[in-house]
């Protein structure tokens, strides 16, 4: 099956700020995908990228077209939501749903009207006067009542309570996501959503710096707690990452084969918020 | 072609300045063709026929 | 045009309104607002004899006359309408393409499949036909009041009303006029249309002084490089304002179809081509 998204050498300038450099991205249809990196690392542009919204130059295809070609019909099999506050602040609840049902041909209004009416928000009221956790509960009870293949999400959790992210990410997950369709979230607050992908991006200055599959991430990283008398054979092996750990050294290896690294103490997979930290280091130093 | 519409579409500034160029020329190759001056529509109007007709007759006797 | 892009041209359309109701139907109650209570306070100056020979006066001079006849005399209440939907007009094309770029809903409207062709369009048919009807609305209301208030006032006062029944006709096909005064003018002046909405969607701040600063630079490379003055020359005739106003129905045709008007279409279509594709860039 192709990919849903091909992206080749994305380039994209803010005057000399680059903003990407030199991005490659495939993204397999049906996955959760983790697009993790510091505050103004790119995430935000590659992702308005994907959809149109942003120019950049490279290969670019999303759901077999161009977005920079054909923005309007793209959006019909692709959704997005970013960090809260793009809900136009003037317009009353229903009147959004009137809109999206008048222009979306996938847009299932029943649906729409079920979620809302789990959540407290009032119909009429509009949406400046709703609070921040709201209208995100809003845009994604639309964009969850739309039937589309992408759903991108841009930091959709920004500024909420841990109640409202919590429950964001449940119902992403439990009434949302089907196998079939795919997900792109960006964020910079991996722990949330550690559990919920299968697909891992790193970003950092504009450039990709890990690209794995969740359940590659076992046989590349491996975390070992050293006991002390093996830390000068542990730091022949260059691990990218060290952290004190009660007293003890905990290295972060990559692609060295875990079977070596037995010896030297208790081993495991790093968590992602780990491996991130890790990597970030990693690209301080060259 | 393709090139072209790249160059074209490249920035917020070059399609202005694509944009500009083309009313530009526009409107000084209809100016030369039709000697353009200020034109004005002569207005069918009942109410201000008169005035106006006494203005050109008396800027026609000075 | 399939169902779809109808319903979506509407909902654009509506999502207009919505937007700019304070320009589109808050500026012209306002006015409205304002002519009443100048005219009450009027009337409430004037002596009980004077209005009643006013009201009278008006029943026998327009009694028998018909209503199109009476049109373009009955438009000069209408004037201050008019002037302030141009003015409405100019500070909403500026801000058309710019305050949703602004205010960051653009992310949101630019989400959903509807195409820049189609935005930028709403735009203009908006401010050509759809804005001039609540305008229209707002006058209509006006003339009623004012119709009912003077046959009231005149029964009161005991003298004859009957010939302001054909006032109020005449009223009401002089806002016929103003409606296509409204729309032909829109056409007239698409070019500034097509600026507006180039710089509303060009700006990254302060659409207004791109739109002014740049249409004065323009004049002057063209004298510079030509060594000509069309563009001025050209924006002498078009701003002449004695073209924003029809006084008869069968002057629409020849003013739709001239040469002129049919050239400044083109050229606002060159602008609105050019709005159309600066919606790309919304960042």
């Amino acid at each position: 099956m192709n990919n849903i998204v091909e992206a080749r050498n994305l380039e994209k300038h803010y005057g000399d700020f680059k903003a990407l450099d030199g991005v490659d991205l495939s993204i397999s249809p049906g996955s959760i995908t983790g697009l993790i990196g510091p505050n103004g690392a790119g995430k935000t542009t590659a992702l308005k990228a994907l959809i149109g919204l942003c120019d950049v130059e490279g290969d670019l295809t999303v759901a077999g077209k161009d977005p920079r070609d054909a923005r309007h019909k793209l959006m019909e099999e692709v959704c997005f939501i970013a960090d809260v506050g793009i809900l136009p602040k003037w317009l009353r609840v229903n009147q959004l749903i009137d809109y999206v049902e008048a222009v979306h041909p996938r847009f299932n209004r029943a649906r729409a009207e079920k979620f809302l009416s789990t959540t407290e928000i009032p119909p009429r009221k509009r949406i400046k006067e709703l609070s921040k956790g709201m209208v995100t509960q809003l845009h994604l009870a639309t964009v969850m009542a739309i039937d589309v293949q992408l759903l991108v999400l841009d930091e959709p959790t920004l500024g909420l309570d841990i109640i409202y992210r919590k429950e964001f990410y449940d119902r992403l997950l439990n009434d949302y996501y089907d196998g079939n369709r795919t997900i792109i979230i960006s964020t910079h607050q991996v722990e949330e959503i550690e559990t919920l992908l299968s697909h891992l991006v790193f970003i950092n200055k504009g450039k990709i710096i890990l690209d794995a599959q969740m359940a590659e991430l076992d046989a590349l990283y491996t975390e070992v707690i050293i006991e002390p008398e093996h830390l000068a054979q542990a730091d022949a092996l260059k691990p990218i990452y060290t952290r004190d750990l009660l007293g003890k050294k905990a290295y972060t290896f990559e692609s060295v084969p875990r079977s070596q690294l037995e010896p030297f103490g208790e081993t495991g997979t790093p968590s992602v918020a780990d491996l991130f930290v890790a990597k970030m280091k990693e690209g301080e130093h060259e | 072609m393709l090139q072209l519409k790249k160059l074209l579409l490249r920035n917020r500034f070059s399609v202005l300045l694509a944009t500009l160029a083309v009313y530009m020329l526009v409107l000084v190759i209809e100016g030369a063709i039709t000697g353009r001056e200020a034109r004005v529509v002569d207005l069918e109007n009942p109410f201000f026929d008169l005035t106006v007709r006494e203005f050109q007759d008396r800027s026609g006797a000075l | 045009m399939n169902k779809l892009a109808l319903n979506q041209f509407i909902a654009l359309l509506y999502r207009e309104v919505l937007e700019n109701r304070n320009l589109f139907i808050g500026a012209p109650a306002v006015l409205a607002l304002l002519l009443f209570v100048f005219a009450a306070w009027f009337v409430s100056l004037t002596p009980g004899w004077e209005l009643a020979t006013g009201i009278e006066y008006l029943s026998v001079i327009f009694e028998g006359l018909s209503p199109t006849e009476m049109a373009p005399i009955l438009m000069i209440p209408a004037i201050p309408f008019m002037m302030m939907l141009f003015f409405c007009g100019l500070i909403y094309l500026l801000n058309a393409l710019y305050q949703d770029r602004k205010d960051m809903s653009v992310f949101f409207w630019q989400s959903m499949p509807v195409s820049n062709v189609k935005t930028v369009l709403s735009k203009v048919v908006t401010i050509a036909i759809v804005a001039p009807v609540f305008y229209v609305a707002v006058l209509f209301v006006v003339y009623v009041i004012a119709l009912l208030s003077l046959t009231l006032f005149g029964i009161i006062l005991d003298v004859q009303v009957a010939g302001l029944g054909y006032l109020f006709l005449g009223a009401v096909a002089s806002l016929a006029l103003v409606y296509l005064s409204a729309f032909v003018t829109s056409l007239w002046l698409l070019p500034s249309v097509g600026w507006l909405l180039l710089f509303s969607a060009f700006a990254k701040r302060t659409p207004i002084l791109w739109a002014a600063g740049v249409f004065i630079l323009i004049g002057f490379l063209e004298d510079f490089i030509f060594g000509s003055q069309y563009l001025a020359n050209w924006v002498e005739s078009r701003g002449n304002p004695s073209h924003y106003i029809i006084y008869h129905f069968s002057d629409v045709a020849d003013r739709l179809f001239s040469y002129d008007m049919l050239f400044g279409v083109l050229v606002g279509s060159i602008l609105l081509v050019g709005a159309i594709c600066m919606r790309r860039f919304i960042d």
